[in-house]
């Protein structure tokens, strides 16, 4: 997962939507009938965007795999509302975590160009935002805040592992 | 232009994020039930608080013409009660005894109108020349004096308040030193008693009562007691502060005193 031009993330898009819908969605853990734990890795396609992507770009393109999420997953609008704030949070997340000489103007997001250890912390702040908001979305109110608090911090470790597997076992080919 | 062009190309993101929120917001509220349900009932809440807060403030720009129509209520009430009636009884007090000759009438009197409190104050009572007032009559409370017919009509008349620049009155201290009683159109608790020559001796808390000297009040009667004295340099008088036993201004129950000797002495004091 190394590619910076158009194809390769068009082809990212397309890869990790089709995981997402049709190999995580079936997955979910839940206790007394609640699902509680979930799998998300479409954000990974926002935290690869190339680094030097205009922002409302960003913006957009994590507005359409999330839309294209919730087409599959029936819940119009969630993951399209999460994964716009995602989009929209990156610059604030790269900024926070910006390496005291700047980045790189063609740096990746993943491994190559920057430390292992910032992709981790970036990949991890994407993930807990992305989850943050898509849980706040489906409680939809501020009542349930136990709920939304409880799922975000268990399906964000895990959505990150699986992430972090995934970019290591398919970097040196997309 | 320029400029507003330059904010949205800087701020690019925000405002995209801001558009597909709330394109998201819509697809949300549209297509997921829960989420649906508790928007409405978050959007009933939110209106309900409108709708009452905008109830409250158009309650008070009609505000003027509910007075109104309260107001004509209250009026059509008040005519209903026994005070909105003229009582066309009068109970006329004389005693009649052969040593006494009856000289004053005393005839119970309301207050019904009253100017609006000025140097110059006028009362209105509700009896009038059908009861025999005339001009010249005086008005007394049970505590003090209250003031002087000035012109009656077929059922009221009205009175000059003893708190008027122009009111002269005749009042005197026990001993018989008498002067004129007026009022200089400030205070209403004090009168001021003048003309009383400068040698008089006077003490503090003296009482000071009509005279009877002019028809108007029955001799006596007690009107206030003197909280100072004041010698007018040059004139040989001087001036006492006298504070009312009664408040003109709030009194409402009144006797008209009627001087049935007035025509009699009238002759004489023409002459």
């Amino acid at each position: 997962m190394r590619g910076a031009d158009p194809v390769s993330n068009v082809i990212r898009f397309i890869l990790l939507l089709f995981l997402q819908v049709f190999l995580f969605r079936q997955i979910s853990l839940g206790y007394g009938g609640k699902e509680l734990l979930f799998i998300f890795i479409t954000p990974l396609f926002i935290a690869l965007l190339p680094l030097r992507t205009p922002k409302p770009l960003v913006v957009i393109f994590a507005f359409l795999i999330g839309f294209g999420t919730d087409l599959f997953y029936e819940t119009l609008g969630l993951h399209a509302a999460a994964a716009t704030f995602a989009g929209y949070i990156r610059q604030f997340v790269l900024t926070i975590l910006a390496p005291k000489d700047g980045y790189k103007v063609k740096a990746n997001p993943d491994g190559n160009d920057l430390p292992q250890s910032w992709w981790l912390r970036y990949l991890g702040l994407m993930l807990g935002g992305y989850c943050l908001f898509y849980f706040s979305m489906e409680a939809f109110s501020p009542v349930f805040w136990k709920d939304i608090s409880l799922k975000t911090l268990l399906t964000t470790p895990v959505s990150w592992l699986v992430s972090v597997i995934l970019v290591s076992f398919l970097r040196p080919r997309i | 232009m320029e400029q507003i062009l330059r904010l949205f190309y800087n701020n690019g993101s925000f405002f995209t994020f801001c558009a597909l929120q709330v394109l998201c917001f819509y697809l949300i509220i549209n297509h997921n039930s829960a989420q649906s349900a508790i928007a409405a009932e978050t959007w009933s809440i939110g209106t309900g608080k409108y709708k009452s807060v905008s109830t409250t403030v158009n309650n008070y720009f009609d505000l003027r013409e509910q007075n109104e129509v309260q107001m004509r209520e209250n009026a059509r009430l008040r005519r209903l009660l026994p005070n909105a009636l003229y009582d066309l009884r009068a109970n006329v007090d004389s005693i009649i005894d052969g040593k006494y000759l009856q000289r004053y009438n005393f005839l119970p009197a309301n207050i019904v109108n009253r100017s609006p409190y000025s140097p110059n104050n006028f009362l209105v009572i509700n009896r009038g020349d059908n009861l025999g007032i005339q001009a010249g009559q005086g008005i007394i409370d049970d505590r003090g004096l209250v003031g002087i017919v000035d012109q009656s009509t077929e059922l009221f008349a009205r009175v000059i308040s003893i708190l008027h620049q122009d009111t002269r009155i005749s009042a005197g201290l026990k001993d018989n030193t008498f002067g004129t009683l007026r009022w200089d159109g400030k205070d209403p608790r004090y009168m001021t008693l003048t003309d009383i020559p400068d040698y008089t001796e006077i003490s503090q808390q003296d009482t000071v009562f009509t005279t009877g000297y002019s028809n108007v009040f029955p001799t006596g009667h007690a009107i206030g007691l003197v909280t100072d004295t004041e010698i007018q340099a040059g004139t040989g008088s001087m001036n006492l502060q006298v504070r009312l036993f009664n408040d003109p201004l709030r009194v409402s129950s009144v006797y008209v005193v009627q001087d049935l000797f007035k025509e009699e002495l009238g002759i004489l004091n023409a002459q």
